[in-house]
């Protein structure tokens, strides 16, 4: 190989080995582990202090809100038999209610409460309807029985106004 | 009309296989009564494709529940425009909407070339054609639309609420224009192999589809960006969801192809590397189909169907295997006639742009594959969100658009000095000023600071390097022109595919400074307020006004907040957000209202309200976000300037077409 072709393979390696570095620290430096409840409580290791997503549905009635600050809650999620309490600062997203499937981001305390900093909803879409509904064969289907409807008690006792 | 729908599916999944055989055949044996036979094959496909479309549309329009799609993602009381969009609501209409682009893109390319060239196009209609027949093969006998419910049931399920919203109408469509298009290139490319033809005429036969499908794929993201922006209520436009990276990583490694097919063009350099790159981006289009449709890797909005993803990962695996073997046994061929001259030119530019290119995508698909890699060695799922792909790709971006202002205005082989000192000096001096005039003024406290600080001196660098292009190219056409602006006319006219470009960089670089300011300047604040209080965010104050509910359909109930906005104490606006809660659903939408100018937007959120009239309202200033989008439009107009026909390039090609068939003809004997 002649001069200039090492000189360019020299300049391209070095541009992958930065590129390759800054993958690597970026993952060392920000990766969080992904449990479900139940995984997160067979673990050995204690895991309290670092960064932790887990995955659980809501227990029912487990979600409380400080009747001084609307934005604090509470709550619980489940799986397999595992229970988690989980706290949260913030505004809730739309779907979030007894029974569903969450996701909560952050990292436990001592006394084994999580201490969440981002709480996700799963998905939205109707795509994952189908397999709610328990089964794929489309005959099945008329019979899917729809989730309760919403509370509109609260919507009725609004002011109504027409458009 | 359901039979005929899923009849006609057949029809074209027999014609396309058909044809595959067919044109390999015709091209292999030189036999030309199999070629006229082959070649009524892509407009029977697409009329099949097209007649069973139509077939889905009407059964949406008709609300006939008898067909299981239909039931899941539509009701009767569906407004007509989304009916009309249910049709690529979910994963079985979705892959017909991909195999009706593809067959239409198909038959395009059939009338364009078919009395190009005879010896690249046939197989490259093969490969086309072969790919619609994977698409066929699964709409026939794994996702078919037809499929009946035995007993009708009265009304269907719905489209989710979320999905109404006019960019379900214009997002999907455009990123699918993207994704597919792609695939005429990459036939082309695999045609080239095939034939031995590998000069760069598949690429200047190609090079507009390229153009095309890039802008959709471009415009796209950037449409998905805006939908989640304006419906998901979050307040930022980009998450580095899963399926998000699976359409950003086509657009990054097409981006890297654009460029270097360039330096194939005017040094015949990097033959293979351009190979490798179009096979890469299709690669990536399969891939991403593939990411989202498996639900193999979690993210907000996968279609869930299990067993499709191992169709997809065996066509990924073919492909990727075949055209690996493909490009080795003919690297021969593909030996490039001029190497690389000094670090300093414009050659070794587009070397690096690539680089960094490929490196933003590979580290967005480290990524996105890392848990189920962790899962698979070490057995724990280890996920990495945004600040890894923020901490790996923001630094590389950088690079990227220090490069966008070096590469035009470095020589071509090797940079003097003299060279150097003549076109950098005055972007570079812009930049200082530039930087010295924002330093008192920006924050520079924390490192996302400090980059979006670096962010806007490359900024004034790149755009500074840019308009002074423009400058001096209408100065020197002025003279032979009355006004400046015909003589910038003219420069831009008979330059399409230069200044085209440099428009594009352009809008790239408002984007830049738009993700800049806005990731790094923005804040929101969120507080319950019951009626009279007030929320405040930097100069702005929020007074909650009313809360008011609109029974807007039968099936819509609208939730309004009012807040009146105040600046300066003058009031300068009234934010609306607002909770729809649709019937048959179980959960509310909540609809933001924005005001957007080009300094700042004002994001607001009805997050929560309950029966005294109180509620949780969240606000967010988002400096610059409208530069994204403003940033699009000028992409958008630049890929029009590059696109639009080219007398020029025209007369160009039918020379070189002239010289081919001196080379081809006799093989058509």
């Amino acid at each position: 190989m002649d001069r200039k072709k090492i000189k360019f393979a020299l300049g391209a390696a070095l541009i992958v080995g930065a590129i390759g570095y800054l993958i690597t620290t970026g993952i060392n430096s920000t990766s969080t582990y992904f449990f479900t409840v139940s995984e997160l409580m067979d673990q050995k290791v204690s895991f309290h202090g670092t960064g932790l997503k887990v995955k659980g549905n809501v227990v029912e009635g487990s979600i409380e809100r400080d009747p001084n600050d609307y934005l604090s809650v509470q709550f619980a999620i489940e799986e397999k038999n595992s229970n988690l309490n989980v706290v949260y600062q913030g505004v809730t997203p739309d779907m979030f209610q007894d029974g569903g499937e969450v996701v909560v981001e952050g990292a436990l305390d001592d006394k084994g409460v999580f201490h969440a900093n981002t709480l996700l909803t799963s998905c939205p879409s109707k795509y994952e309807a189908e397999k709610e509904a328990g089964g794929k064969h489309p005959g099945t289907l008329p019979g899917y029985k729809s989730k309760p409807e919403l509370d509109l008690k609260k919507i009725d006792s609004l002011p109504k106004t027409t458009v | 009309m359901n039979d005929i729908g899923e009849f006609t599916l057949m029809v074209a999944l027999a014609t396309s296989l058909y044809g595959t055989v067919a044109y390999v055949m015709a091209a292999r044996g030189n036999r030309i009564d199999i070629y006229l036979s082959a070649d009524k094959v892509p407009l029977i496909t697409w009329a099949c494709v097209m007649i069973s479309s139509i077939a889905l549309w009407k059964a949406f329009f008709t609300n006939d529940f008898s067909l299981q799609y239909v039931y899941a993602y539509s009701n009767i009381e569906l407004d007509y425009f989304y009916k009309f969009s249910s049709f690529w609501g979910g994963q079985k209409g979705s892959l017909l909407f991909w195999a009706l682009i593809l067959t239409s893109y198909m038959i395009v390319v059939h009338f364009q070339n078919r009395s190009k060239n005879l010896i690249v196009v046939p197989y490259a209609m093969a490969v086309m054609l072969a790919v619609t027949c994977f698409f066929l093969f699964l709409l026939n006998f794994s996702t078919n639309p037809f499929e009946r419910i035995p007993l009708p049931p009265e009304d269907g399920r719905g489209l989710n609420p979320l999905l109404q919203n006019y960019w379900m109408v214009i997002h999907p469509p455009t990123l699918y224009l993207g994704y597919v298009g792609f695939t005429v290139p990459f036939a082309f490319a695999v045609a080239a192999l095939i034939s031995k033809n590998l000069d760069d005429s598949w690429i200047r036969l190609t090079r507009k589809w390229t153009v095309v499908s890039w802008f959709f794929l471009c415009m796209g993201n950037l449409f998905g960006a805006s939908w989640a922006y304006v419906e998901l209520g979050w307040g930022g436009y980009w998450a580095w969801d899963p399926v998000e990276n699976a359409a950003f990583m086509p657009l990054i490694v097409a981006t890297a192809y654009l460029h270097s097919v360039m330096i194939q063009e005017k040094k015949d350099m990097m033959k293979v590397w351009n190979m490798s790159l179009i096979l890469l981006t299709f690669v990536m289009t399969i891939f991403g189909t593939f990411i989202t449709r498996s639900g193999l890797i979690q993210s907000v909005h996968t279609f869930d169907e299990a067993t499709l993803g191992y169709y997809f990962l065996g066509l990924l695996f073919f492909i990727i295997v075949a055209c690996t073997a493909l490009i080795i046994s003919r690297l021969p061929l593909l030996k490039s006639k001029n190497e690389l001259d000094s670090f300093l030119s414009r050659e070794a530019g587009f070397l690096f742009n690539n680089l960094l290119l490929l490196g933003i995508a590979f580290a967005t698909f480290w990524g996105t594959i890392f848990p189920i890699i962790s899962e698979a060695i070490r057995g724990v799922k280890i996920t990495v969100g945004p600040p890894f792909y923020n901490q790996v790709n923001v630094p590389i971006g950088l690079a990227l658009l220090a490069l966008i202002g070096i590469g035009p205005i470095i020589a071509w082989r090797r940079a003097t000095w003299s060279n150097l000192k003549k076109n950098f000096l005055k972007p570079l001096i812009v930049a200082v000023v530039g930087g010295a005039v924002l330093f008192p003024i920006v924050p520079l406290s924390s490192r996302s600071e400090v980059y979006t600080y670096i962010t806007f001196i490359l900024c004034f660098f790149v755009l500074s390097s840019m308009l002074i292009e423009f400058y001096k190219g209408t100065m020197a056409r002025q003279a032979s022109s009355d006004s400046i602006v015909g003589a910038l006319g003219s420069l831009i006219w008979n330059n399409k595919r230069r200044y085209g470009g440099y428009t594009v960089h352009i809008g790239v670089v408002m984007i830049y400074a738009g993700i800049a300011a806005s990731s790094s300047y923005g804040i929101h604040t969120e507080k319950r307020l019951t009626i009279g209080e007030t929320i405040e965010i930097r100069d702005y104050m929020l007074r909650y006004e009313k809360l008011a509910a609109i029974q807007a359909t039968s099936v819509k109930t609208r939730i309004i907040a009012q807040l009146a906005v105040e600046k300066d104490g003058k009031k300068i606006w009234t934010a609306r957000p607002e909770k729809e809660f649709y019937k048959g659903q179980n959960q509310p939408v909540s609809e933001v209202d924005v005001r957007s100018t080009l300094a700042s937007d004002l994001y607001v959120i009805l997050a929560d309200f309950s029966e005294d009239e109180s509620a949780t309202i969240k606000v967010y200033h988002n400096p610059m976000v409208k530069w994204l989008w403003t940033g699009g439009w000028v992409i958008a107009l630049g890929t029009m300037v590059c696109a639009w026909p080219d007398r020029l390039e025209q007369r160009r090609r039918l020379e070189r077409l002239k010289r081919q068939q001196i080379v081809f003809s006799p093989a058509q004997e």
